[in-house]
């Protein structure tokens, strides 16, 4: 008996983990390029974006979870864009209501989740072939590590662009007297095609150094 | 029949889920459109604050004004009196039309008798960080603190300090400083003439 729940309280582990290293969306499967390449110029629109994408995994794993017998296999891609969609406008309409500043950063990326490939890659991968506490921990693990990797890219561009993180400075800007000059590059799009390159670059360098 | 038993077959779980999701939808939308209209009403009282001073007070216009938007669409226009004390102290408008990327929506002031304009002000625009979006900035919405209420052109290079119907480009950013020019430029003129053809303001003529 408890051998039976070690082994789920393994399985849980496993799975939550997976999405934070072993199969991170971003950095190992590179899914979800284009809010990761979009949205990431600072960390509060990245960070926010990542909790939207949280609650419309989390959400969508427990539907399709849950209503995953009743499926027919021509019909399941229709359902799982349904069922993500509804989720997407709720929080769209969330971020309007109660963060406007942040809902105007992120314009049309917030409705564009409905075809991030992440959340129908883990309805079609998991939540519609597991079951209920499997599929939101995997909701969890892959929200998380998408939420962390969009952090880490819009840090290290924010405070190269702008000298700041999370909006407070932390490097004095050469026109206004301090000795750092601010890279405007790092904002616009080159800067997330390099920083997600670099990163890419030394996820692999670290993989093999562990196999 | 036997076609309509199998369709229901198939479809069931699709129209049910229809329903309860639309149905969260509307609940959802139903709950927070109040506070998202409000948002939406005090970002622009805020930035018209900004380039109307004195007023305290932001009325909508009670006759609808219609205006051709840049796509040749016919469109009721966002017209508000702004007033300190009950005098009318300028006019505040909505103005949109594409940018280098994507939509670019003004809020667009001028004085009471439409004759200068008092500046204008972005409520949303995806320009280019670090060069299209210089419209934001200072140096390049002073141009227009003071400029006629007429058609504006854009000018390549000038003297952006002089304050008249000619506006200075951002230099790298033509595209997004013409844009703005036109945005306001094509508002300013129709929203001018319908407040003079109603009586609102007086005929320049």
């Amino acid at each position: 008996m408890a051998s039976n729940s070690e082994a789920r309280a393994g399985i849980y582990g496993d799975t939550f983990l997976a999405g934070l290293w072993r199969e991170n969306p971003v950095l190992r499967l590179l899914l979800g390029m284009c809010p990761t390449l979009a949205v990431t110029a600072a960390v509060k629109p990245a960070f926010t974006m990542g909790c939207c994408v949280i609650f419309v995994l989390v959400c969508s794993n427990i539907i399709v979870s849950l209503m995953r017998n009743l499926l027919k296999p021509h019909l399941r891609i229709l359902m799982f864009t349904l069922t993500i969609s509804t989720f997407v406008t709720i929080a769209d309409l969330f971020l309007k209501a109660y963060v406007p500043r942040m809902s105007e950063m992120l314009g049309p990326y917030v409705p564009l989740i409905i075809v991030n490939c992440i959340i129908i890659c883990r309805a079609e991968a998991c939540a519609s072939k597991n079951g209920l506490a499997v599929s939101v921990i995997d909701a969890i693990g892959m929200g998380v590590g998408f939420t962390l990797t969009l952090c880490v890219l819009a840090g290290v561009r924010e405070l190269l662009a702008t000298g700041a993180i999370f909006e407070i400075q932390i490097l004095a800007l050469q026109k206004e007297g301090g000795w750092f000059v601010a890279w405007a590059a790092m904002g616009m799009p080159v800067g997330a095609f390099l920083t997600l390159g670099l990163m890419l670059g030394l996820v692999n360098i670290i993989s093999k150094g562990r196999t | 029949m036997g076609k309509v038993k199998h369709f229901f077959e198939q479809s069931w779980l699709l129209i049910v889920a229809s329903f309860c999701f639309g149905l969260l939808i509307a609940v959802t939308n139903a709950a927070l459109s109040e506070r998202i209209e409000q948002n939406r009403i005090n970002k622009r009282n805020n930035l018209a604050k900004g380039l109307l001073p004195d007023a305290n007070n932001f009325v909508p216009l009670d006759v609808a004004v219609e205006v051709m938007s840049i796509m040749g669409k016919k469109e009721l226009a966002e017209i508000y009196e702004a007033t300190s004390e009950d005098v009318r102290v300028g006019w505040i408008f909505n103005a949109a039309g594409s940018g280098f990327q994507g939509k670019i929506e003004l809020v667009v002031a001028a004085d009471a008798d439409f004759k200068e304009l008092a500046g204008f002000d972005c409520i949303a625009s995806n320009e280019t960080p670090g060069i299209g979006d210089l419209i934001k900035e200072d140096d390049f919405r002073k141009q227009f603190e003071g400029a006629p209420a007429e058609k504006l052109k854009l000018v390549s290079s000038g003297e952006p300090t002089k304050i008249d119907s000619e506006i200075v480009a951002i230099s790298g950013a033509t595209v997004s400083s013409g844009a703005v020019v036109e945005i306001i430029g094509h508002y300013l003129v129709q929203v001018k003439q319908q407040l003079q053809a109603k009586g609102l303001i007086e005929d320049g003529k």
